[in-house]
């Protein structure tokens, strides 16, 4: 199965159990964010990176010059476990 | 579920040569936990308020009938990420050359979209 595969079944099955005004609000939102224009004014392809520092699970600072240094980087934002 | 499918070609994309990093607005302990109970072989970055996020333009705010709606399931952002922003990056997956440069976004306004690691890594390829 593929990602998208799997996350249409637990979607799937979060429509049957959330109430239809709570699925209202969740769906009004991402509407909104979509025509926000947010996603036309995020980081483009070929923009230099932003430098960070960040702490990873280990309390560890990791910087992105220090990430990049033997080769390129898969970066992804993630939401929560929730 | 999306880490649990990038944990899944970890060995590929080490195996290109290349790093990869998942950045949460979520605490470093609940990052630990979390990276520990899933075995992710990757490093999870904690970004308080979602700074970062917003440095690379994807940090945004929910709005406060669903902040309400998210409270009443116990989905309580200002205790998992520490702070009471409500804001949450948009889902994104970037590949950043070795000199810093961008050249791959796949970012969606709908957190129920993410982009299919296995595009992920024929992308990677190409950047190579």
């Amino acid at each position: 199965m593929t990602l998208q595969e799997k996350m249409d079944a637990y979607k799937k099955d979060f429509l049957t159990k959330v109430p239809k005004e709570a699925l209202k609000v969740i769906h009004r939102a991402t509407e909104q964010l979509a025509n926000s224009g947010l996603v036309e004014q995020a980081i483009q392809v070929g923009s230099a990176a932003p430098q960070f520092t960040l702490k990873n699970s280990s309390g560890e600072a990791q910087s992105l010059s220090g990430l990049l240094a033997n080769g390129p980087m898969v970066l992804t934002f993630y939401r929560g476990k929730w | 579920m999306e880490l649990d499918a990038l944990n899944a070609l970890i060995d590929e994309i080490s195996g290109l040569g290349a790093t990869l990093v998942a950045v949460s607005p979520q605490a470093a302990d609940i990052n630990k936990a979390f990276r520990e109970e899933k075995k992710l072989r990757f490093d999870i970055l904690s970004d308080p308020g979602n700074a970062v996020a917003h440095q690379y333009g994807i940090r945004h705010r929910l709005p406060d009938d669903l902040t309400a709606l998210y409270t009443k399931f116990g989905i309580n952002l200002p205790e998992f990420n520490g702070d009471d922003s409500w804001t949450l990056p948009m889902p994104a997956c970037l590949i950043i050359d070795a000199a810093g440069v961008v050249r791959h976004t796949d970012i969606n306004a709908d957190y129920t979209i993410r982009p299919e690691p296995t595009d992920t890594l024929a992308a990677l390829k190409t950047v190579l």
